[in-house]
This record gives C-alpha cells, sequence and structure tokens, in this order.
C-alpha cells in the first residue's frame, strides 16, 4: 500500500502499566476511510490502542505517524480530527444542545451551529424537538450514549474511534447508533475505529477485524481466536475446557497460555453426530447468524458453542444442503492439528 | 417567658417601623460581608481550583494547613489582623482599624480557607472521566479548567453561601477590629450581643430575625440559581 493511503503508520508501539507489558505492535498501517474493528478478549489492548491513536496516551516507545505527520506529544491540530467515543456515557451538567453543540464551541464554530446540533441529534435517532433541552439526568442510558455520539459525529471528525460503543445501551440505542456510524462514514468518508466484544456486529460494520490477545494483534479477517489456558489431555495433545463439559482439542502449544488460531475454512460442520471421523473436535453448537461473504459464494456462520464463539465459511450450496438457519442445532468438526499457534 | 414574646413583637414594630439604629446595623453588616465575600471569592476560587486541580509536590502539605485554618477562632483572628492593623502595626498606615473595609478584610481572612477548601474539594469530587471525554472533544488546556470549574458551579456556590454564613454571624472579629461603634461599625452580631447584655431583648430578636432571613435569603436565591443553570 502507498504511504499515501495510510492515515495512521504505527511502528514499534509498546506500551506498558505499572512494569507489565499491555500493547506490543510491531508494524501497522491504516487505509483512509477504512473501517477497522479491534476484537479480543478484555485485557487484549484494544482500549490502550484506542487511547494511543486518539493522542490521548503516548506509548512507551515507538512512532504514530498521522497523514504521514509525525506525532509528537500533544497537537492541538491533530487532535481535533480525532475523536474517541468512550465506553460509558458521560455527559456534562447541560442540556443536550449544549453537550453536542461542546465541541464546536471550543472550535470557535458558531456557524449553522443549531443545524449541525440538531443534524448530528437527528442522525442518532433522537429528535431536537424533544431532546435539545432535556437536562443531562433527565436520559436513560442509552439515550446518553446517543447523546455522546451526537457529541462526536457533529464535529465531522476525520477519525472516529468507538471504544465497546453499545456495551452498556438497550437495544434500540445499539441499532439506532449502528446507523449513525454507518452514516457518517458515508457522509464525510471517516475512518473507524471500533473496539468490540460483539463479533457478528463488528465483522457488519467493518472491513477487517483486528484479532488481539495479550497487546498483541493475533490475526485479522474471520480468524477464530481461542486464547488458553490450555492443559495436557490424552495422546501427546492438549485441551481447552468450555465449561459444558466439551472441550476444544490441539496440539501442543508453545506455552499454556498461547493463542491458537482456526481457519474458518478448516471446520466442517454436521447435522448429525458423525460416527467415525479422525477429527478430535466434534463440539455441539447452534447457529447464531449468518452472513454474506466477502466471496458471493460463500457463507459465513457465526455458531455458539458453550460460551465461545466459532466462525466458520462454508460454500453456498453446503449451506442449502444443510438448510442451515440461526437457531439450527449442529455439530462442528475440526482437527486437532487444524490450528496455528501465536 | 412573657419577656419573650414582647421581645419578639417589640422586634417586629422595630423592622416594621424602619427603626433607625436596627437598620444602620443591617447596612454595616451587608456592607462589610459583601465586601469580605467578593474578596474571598476572588482569591479562594482560583486558589482552591489550583489546590484541587493539580498535582504538585507539597499539595498535601498545603491542604493540611488550609483546612486546619478552616478552625480558626474569630477571636484569634480579630487580634492577628489587630496586631497588624493598629497604628503600631506593619499595616498601621492603612487607617483600617475601626472601620468596616478593616471588618471586611479579618473577615477575608477567616472565610478565604473556606472558599479554597471547599472549592478544591468540589474538584477533586469531578468525575474522573471528564477529563478523558473533554480531551477526545478536543478541549484542552484553559478550556478544560474553565469547563472543570463550571462542572463544579454547584459544590463552588455552596462553598460561597457555607463562607457567607460564617462571615454574617462571626462576633469576634466585628467587635475587635470594628470596636462596635455605633452608626458606624456597629454589626448585626456586635448589636445583638451588646442590646443583649443589656437586656434589650427587643432590638437583639429583631436583628435575630434579620439575621436568620439573610441566611435564608441567600440559600434560596442559591437554590433559584442552581435551577436557572439546570
Amino acid at each position: 500500500m502507498n504511504k499515501k493511503d495510510c492515515i495512521y503508520r504505527l511502528y514499534d508501539i509498546r506500551q506498558a502499566y505499572g512494569g507489565r507489558d499491555v500493547l506490543d505492535i510491531p508494524e501497522i498501517c491504516i487505509e483512509k476511510g477504512k473501517s477497522i474493528g479491534l476484537s479480543g478478549p478484555n485485557g487484549s489492548g484494544k482500549s490502550t490502542m484506542l487511547r494511543i491513536m486518539a493522542f490521548l496516551e503516548t506509548p512507551l516507545s515507538g512512532e504514530v505517524y498521522f497523514n504521514e505527520k509525525k506525532v509528537n506529544g500533544d497537537e492541538p491540530a491533530l487532535r481535533n480530527q480525532v475523536t474517541l467515543l468512550l465506553q460509558e456515557p458521560f455527559l456534562l451538567k447541560r442540556t443536550v444542545f449544549d453537550n453536542v453543540a461542546y465541541g464546536l464551541k471550543i472550535r470557535g464554530i458558531s456557524e449553522n451551529l443549531k443545524d449541525r446540533v440538531n443534524h448530528a441529534l437527528r442522525s442518532v435517532g433522537l429528535y431536537p424537538e424533544e431532546f435539545a433541552h432535556r437536562r443531562w439526568y433527565e436520559l436513560s442510558g442509552g439515550e446518553a450514549q446517543r447523546v455522546c455520539l451526537a457529541s462526536r459525529l457533529v464535529l465531522r471528525p476525520k477519525v472516529l474511534m468507538l471504544d465497546e460503543p453499545t456495551a452498556s445501551v438497550d437495544r434500540r440505542s445499539a441499532v439506532m447508533m449502528k446507523e449513525a456510524i454507518a452514516s457518517i462514514r458515508q457522509s464525510y468518508e471517516t475512518t473507524l475505529f471500533i473496539a468490540s466484544h460483539d463479533l457478528i456486529w463488528l465483522n457488519q460494520v467493518t472491513d477487517i477485524v483486528f484479532r488481539m490477545y495479550e497487546g498483541r494483534i493475533v490475526g485479522s479477517g474471520t480468524e477464530n481466536v481461542i486464547s488458553g489456558p490450555w492443559h495436557p489431555d490424552k495422546d501427546g495433545l492438549w485441551a481447552r475446557e468450555l465449561g459444558d463439559g466439551q472441550k476444544i482439542i490441539v496440539t501442543q502449544p508453545e506455552k499454556d497460555t498461547s493463542v491458537a488460531i482456526l481457519d474458518p475454512t478448516s471446520i466442517i460442520i454436521s447435522l448429525e453426530k458423525p460416527a467415525e471421523i479422525s477429527a478430535q473436535n466434534i463440539l455441539q453448537g447452534k447457529i447464531l447468524q449468518m452472513n454474506m461473504s466477502s466471496d458471493p459464494e460463500k457463507v459465513e456462520l457465526h455458531i455458539q458453542v458453550a460460551r465461545f464463539s466459532f466462525t466458520c465459511i462454508i460454500t453456498r450450496f453446503a449451506a442449502e444442503e444443510l438448510n442451515a438457519l440461526p437457531g439450527l442445532d449442529i455439530w462442528v468438526i475440526f482437527k486437532a492439528t487444524s490450528v496455528s499457534w501465536q | 417567658m412573657g419577656y419573650i414574646s414582647e421581645g419578639f413583637i417589640s422586634a417586629l414594630h422595630l423592622l416594621s417601623s424602619g427603626n433607625v439604629e436596627t437598620y444602620s446595623a443591617v447596612f454595616t453588616t451587608l456592607k462589610a460581608s459583601s465586601l469580605s465575600m467578593s474578596g474571598s471569592l476572588l482569591i479562594g476560587i482560583p486558589l482552591g481550583f489550583l489546590l484541587g486541580y493539580f498535582e504538585f509536590p507539597a499539595k498535601r502539605h498545603a491542604r493540611a494547613v488550609v483546612d486546619t485554618l478552616l478552625a480558626l477562632p474569630t477571636v484569634v483572628v480579630g487580634l492577628l489582623v489587630y496586631a497588624f492593623i493598629s497604628r503600631r502595626g506593619p499595616l498601621g498606615d492603612f487607617g483600617l482599624l475601626f472601620t468596616v473595609p478593616g471588618i471586611a478584610v479579618a473577615q477575608m481572612v477567616l472565610v478565604i480557607p473556606i472558599v479554597i477548601s471547599l472549592t478544591a474539594t468540589a474538584i477533586e469530587g469531578l468525575d474522573r472521566r471528564l477529563r478523558l471525554n473533554l480531551l477526545t472533544l478536543g478541549a484542552r488546556g484553559k478550556q478544560i479548567a474553565l469547563t472543570s470549574l463550571s462542572e463544579a458551579r454547584y459544590a463552588v456556590l455552596a462553598a460561597a453561601v457555607t463562607a457567607y454564613g460564617r462571615a454574617i454571624s462571626e462576633v469576634g472579629i466585628s467587635m475587635m477590629i470594628g470596636g462596635n461603634i455605633k452608626w458606624h461599625t456597629r454589626t448585626i452580631t456586635t448589636a445583638i450581643a451588646l442590646e443583649t447584655g443589656k437586656g434589650q431583648f427587643a432590638m437583639g430578636i429583631a436583628l435575630g430575625l434579620v439575621l436568620i432571613f439573610l441566611a435564608f435569603a441567600v440559600n434560596w436565591a442559591l437554590s433559584v440559581l442552581k435551577r436557572k443553570t439546570d
């Protein structure tokens, strides 16, 4: 990729809190206008990565380039182009209108202020006539988070980052926020970064999902990232319990906390439990969601097995043969040797 | 009990008839407390903000000193200020002794620590997410500081009311620095002390009622202001 296409370039970024490494990114380029997802368990470094890219935190070492300009500490001109929506809604003790207008006012923008604020409120599904004059305490949690999102959208940022934006909101608010995020990207070619546990949503709204684990990007795309702890099982193989009596069986990891990567095309789906098969992993699950894959001949299935969500890619023909639909009970089958290690 | 109810009736008469002596004490009190509050808020709020907002090496010690000053007895303040502004004192040339501005200066010494301490507590008590959210919206430096102060406005107003209550209710300073001079430096509290000593309950009760009314008026104004700025 041409360097000029990168809105962000990160080199050897390391961050540590209290002597513990929380982020280690050797090199990454983020293309302008792309929608990037970050997934991974708590403590995997998603929020730290967002804060560094939002210029709220300085990494311990490494270099951050924004639009080909090296970032050195606090640079107001750069920070005005980037905004981050935090996980928990937080409003100033002002009316909804004043909360949304705050960012514009501190930038000295007064032209069309009312129109811009009202437009931002409408884009998150809040009618200005009903909400603009409400006070900060007259909103539900979901409405408050939508006001927070509106206060970022009104700035028309070059980069919009969202840290678990729908984690603490109601279903309706989540839907409205997702629509608003999609709309700003379309209208202003905003580059998006979304950290979320909601893989299904991430896959819908992002071009690529970086899977993070212990501060590192361990994969991108639809790979299944399976974290430990692993323990020795039969025949020299290792296993991870899934909590419902089932377990994932893999080849020997480097250490018991290693991360296994499982290609979604390595998974076989069956309606019946196979009687004779060499694969060590035969896990019972339920189809949660089906998406079109980037290849029009393929279908992406999200399958819940105990508390773990597998992604697998099968052909459209196979999906029709299985009569695959969300809610269908199926068997997930793969070999212990199908995993690779990070 | 009869003399108390008679005192109340006479007090209401004094107030309704516009008794000059009574109103002289009221106006002197208002003048001294307004002067002292203006100075105290101008000095105390910025200092309280700095103490609460910034981290610096001696912060804990500075906080301990300010908190200790909260318990200053009014007579000690009176004594110290008297020593400074009396003819022989280093500030004697300003001629503040036995004047209303003199009372105001001493009251400032009394209430500035209250304003500083309560403002600092209000700033320290702000939600930790505030700063991060302001940064994500593009605010910096002065903008963050002013927004933080604005977010703490109710607690800062409460600090001002507490300080005002302390200023109008003190006796020691007004007595020592003002000298309780009739028509000149006699305040509500010094007049109450004097009249009660003379057995003149009516004026004492009348002035007491005014004092209570002032406290109520200030708190009522605060609640109206709070509703308007919500």
